[in-house]
């Protein structure tokens, strides 16, 4: 699994092999070999928690996906959602009870991400010539149609109420007398784990995908499009592949999702919103970079779904707050230590808080140079 | 010295009359140069004598108003070949499939195909499934259930025209319906119809009612089939045409693209220094050997042994060419921290590391002192003898001078004055240019 090339000739060691590299890639070991154990330790696990951080390892699934858009090749995505939801939605056609296929789990998955990848080609084919805000804005624009269209197409999509029930992964599959689908509906460790192994899969991937040929092509056209392409560079192609693979993992955290909540919930939760609070964690957590994303995913999406819940239930039980007004309440809050803590972090670490190698240097350049 | 180009013959690029122009400013002006192979030859001329302007013309970045630029005797640009309208047919193909996709009302579609397959309780099969497409295109009348009910519905389930409890009695008052549409359809003259008409409502009479149907909705379920048909079709083919058309215009607009020029073998520097500057001296090569390195998507994310293979070769490789411009030390630097020289030689090495035969030079020795800019000399020489053609734009007269074999001089976007350097030292206009004309 580790990518120790030592340097065997007169070649000066790779950087992304040197003692920081490697310090990094232990960390990254070390916290995966912690989260592994961690359900076994701490019982929460195995109840709402479980689910609850199962939900965050999706997430960062998700804001992986944008970073390889906005991170590496540097192209402004705000409909990073809506190939989430298209993942999601193709694995519940594929797999819900109401229609004829209801095939497996894994080759569901296989179709839906293959078909997220197909729709990011589509959508990135005749728009990849626009630049900076105006590809922004295309794809703000996208994710709201695929929204509208999950919506209105209601015969397909179910319309607001959604595809249900989606089967869980292993229904039906019986290895060495444990049935799979109930182990999955009953335990939610079982998806914690499913998620933690996808989690790692893509981690593994951005990191060969940084250290490659394609990554150096992204990296470049972000860099300077012109400059690149002056190097026989296909920016086009490149960012066709870019597209096609940010959505091709979203498309696999959208499978995860409607799997792990058995239900695709309605069109609504494939919105803006998420779109943007991804974003957010990609930014805070450093442009480009693996451990800032999912450093950012973590305090972002923890502090949301996680944090504040319990905060909320902790004051409940105090009895601080008898009358239910919401600004005793910690979610009146919410969005507003939100906001604060972006707003600092962009003041005072523009970079993110664990910046890409590659984004620091730049950053820091320029504010030395001005 | 001069002229010891390669063979004779055509030489390795060819400007033939270019112009340039920028609305009604003429940057260029019917250009005319020869750069023979393994030749060095230089641009010279004042600020804003259409120098770079050349460069980009002949690097792809603007395509000449008029003229051609030719490269080993060939235009640089994609050529047109089967693939070209292949492509153009798939992408209009599916743009064509969506847009008749929605004009035939895709979710209807779905509800008449797969979802009443369900209803049935008969297994779902594909045969099954064909026939209720071609169902819902001829708009023949359909068999749905709701409420424990089965109903009798038009195709695409908005005309609901009869309620029955039992399957059976549907399916007769279903066939009977249908046959009443198909005679409307086809006019009322035409007899076999007309029997086949009386035969069914004669079979059916006797075990179920037959609900009276409007004269309209008669009409309108009649007409469904040319209507439903008419829109597919004209999706589809307004989707292909618009599909192609524009995949085909795109690909016209992207034919002369810099990375097609590069990848005949030309490869430029920038006057104004175009690095990656937050990616390493080395990556920065290795951006430039992007071209040589074997392998797809799927060996770099499984790291085949071939993959890792092909990256440490490159990587060698680069070393190499950071070795020959002499930055070998500077390899982890990230480039945009290295001294302004090293950053024009890196960015000398990146080109080289394409390999190009011809590379451009725009002002390689700008802002070097004296010494540099001899050892800049001499790296120019050094990558004419490992047999690269070399074009250069530059303003140090003395390593013009030193190292041209020919020399072009431009003023206002036209040449006036090309030869060896000894020649154009001498030559009257180009004295005046640099050095301004009298009154």
């Amino acid at each position: 699994m580790s990518t120790n090339r030592a340097s065997r000739t007169s070649v000066p060691p790779d950087p992304s092999t040197g003692p920081w590299a490697f310090l990094a890639q232990r960390w990254e070991l070390a916290t995966l070999a912690v989260l592994a154990i961690a359900p076994l330790v701490i019982p929460a696990l195995g109840g709402a928690l479980g689910g609850q951080v199962t939900n965050l390892f999706i997430y960062c699934i998700l804001a992986l996906a944008l970073n390889v858009m906005v991170g590496y090749t540097g192209l402004v995505h705000l409909g990073i959602a809506s190939f989430f939801g298209i993942g999601a939605y193709v694995l519940a056609i594929l797999t819900v009870p109401m229609y004829p296929f209801q095939i497996g789990f894994l080759a569901a998955a296989v179709i839906a991400v293959l078909v997220t990848a197909g729709t990011g080609l589509a959508l990135g084919a005749p728009t990849l010539r626009l630049r900076g805000d105006y590809l922004a804005i295309v794809t703000l624009g996208f994710g709201e149609v695929v929204k509208v269209t999950l919506r209105n197409l209601e015969q397909i999509t179910g319309g607001m109420k959604g595809l249900n029930p989606v089967p869980p992964p292993g229904a039906g599959v019986t290895v060495a007398g444990i049935d799979l689908g109930k182990e999955f509906a009953i335990d939610p460790r079982w998806f914690y784990y499913l998620a933690l192994l996808s989690l790692a899969g893509v981690v593994l991937a951005m990191r060969r995908l940084e250290n490659s040929r394609l990554g150096r092509a992204l990296v470049a056209v972000r860099e300077d499009e012109l400059a690149a392409q002056a190097m026989g560079i296909s920016a086009t192609k490149v960012k066709l592949a870019a597209f096609a693979m940010s959505s091709a993992v979203a498309g696999l955290a959208g499978c995860l999702y409607a799997a792990s909540l058995s239900t695709t919930a309605d069109p609504n939760a494939y919105d803006f919103n998420r779109s943007i609070m991804v974003l957010c964690a990609v930014i805070l957590g450093g442009l480009g970079s693996i451990p800032g994303t999912l450093l950012g995913v973590a305090i972002l999406v923890g502090f949301d779904t996680v944090l504040a819940p319990w905060a909320d239930s902790w004051i409940q039980q105090m009895n601080v707050n008898p009358k239910g007004l919401s600004y005793l309440s910690f979610s009146g809050w919410r969005l507003a230590i939100f906001g604060v803590a972006l707003v600092l972090v962009m003041r005072y670490r523009p970079e993110g808080l664990i910046p890409s190698r590659r984004l620091a240097s730049e950053l820091r350049d320029g504010g030395a140079g001005s | 010295m001069n002229n010891n180009a390669g063979p004779a013959g055509t030489p390795l690029l060819h400007v033939d009359r270019v112009t340039v122009r920028f609305g009604g400013l003429v940057a260029v002006s019917e250009l005319d140069l020869d750069v023979p192979e393994g030749s060095i030859v230089s641009l010279i001329g004042p600020n804003g004598a259409g120098k770079t302007t050349a460069f980009n013309c002949v690097s792809g970045i603007y395509a000449p108003s008029s003229g051609s630029v030719r490269f080993r005797g060939k235009r640089l640009e994609r050529s047109f070949t089967p693939g070209t309208i292949l492509r153009a047919l798939a992408v209009g193909l599916l743009t064509g499939l969506l847009f008749a996709a929605a004009a035939v009302d895709v979710d209807r579609l779905w509800m008449a195909v797969v979802k009443r397959g369900m209803i049935t309780g008969e297994p779902f099969t594909m045969s099954g499934a064909m026939e209720r497409l071609r169902g819902y295109f001829r708009s023949e009348l359909a068999i749905d259930q709701m409420a424990g009910k089965w109903r009798v519905v038009s195709a695409d389930g908005s005309d609901v025209l009869a309620i029955k409890r039992d399957l059976g009695e549907a399916r007769l008052v279903r066939d009977a319906l249908q046959a009443k549409v198909t005679a409307r359809r086809t006019g009322p003259g035409t007899v076999p119809d007309a029997t086949d008409l009386n035969q069914r409502e004669a079979a059916a009479a006797p075990l179920v009612a037959l609900p009276v149907v409007k004269e309209e909705v008669l009409d309108r379920l009649a007409a469904g089939k040319s209507r439903i048909r008419w829109r597919g079709w004209l999706g589809l083919i307004a989707g292909l045409l618009l599909g192609s058309a524009g995949t085909l215009a795109v690909w016209q607009r992207g034919r002369r693209s810099p990375h097609v020029v590069a990848r005949a073998g030309i490869s430029r520097t920038f006057q104004n220094i175009r690095l990656f500057s937050s990616m390493s001296a080395l990556e920065n090569v290795l951006v430039g050997l992007d071209r040589t390195i074997p392998g797809g998507v799927f060996s770099m994310l499984l790291r085949t042994p071939a993959n890792r293979r092909a990256e440490a070769e490159a990587r060698q490789k680069a070393i190499a060419a950071l070795d020959f411009v002499g930055l070998s030390g500077d390899a982890n630097r990230i480039a945009g921290q290295l001294p302004y020289g090293d950053q024009r030689r890196l960015e000398i090495a990146r080109a080289l590391a394409t390999g190009a035969k011809l590379i451009l030079l725009d002002e390689p020795a700008a802002g070097m002192n004296p010494n540099e800019a001899a050892d800049l000399a001499g790296l120019v020489e050094r990558i004419r003898d490992r047999g690269v053609t070399v074009l250069l734009i530059e303003h140090h007269m003395n390593v013009v001078m030193r190292i041209s074999d020919r020399i072009a001089v431009l003023d206002h976007g036209t040449k006036i004055a090309e030869g060896t350097p000894a020649e154009v030292r001498r030559d009257e206009k180009v004295i005046e240019a640099y050095l301004g004309g009298e009154g």
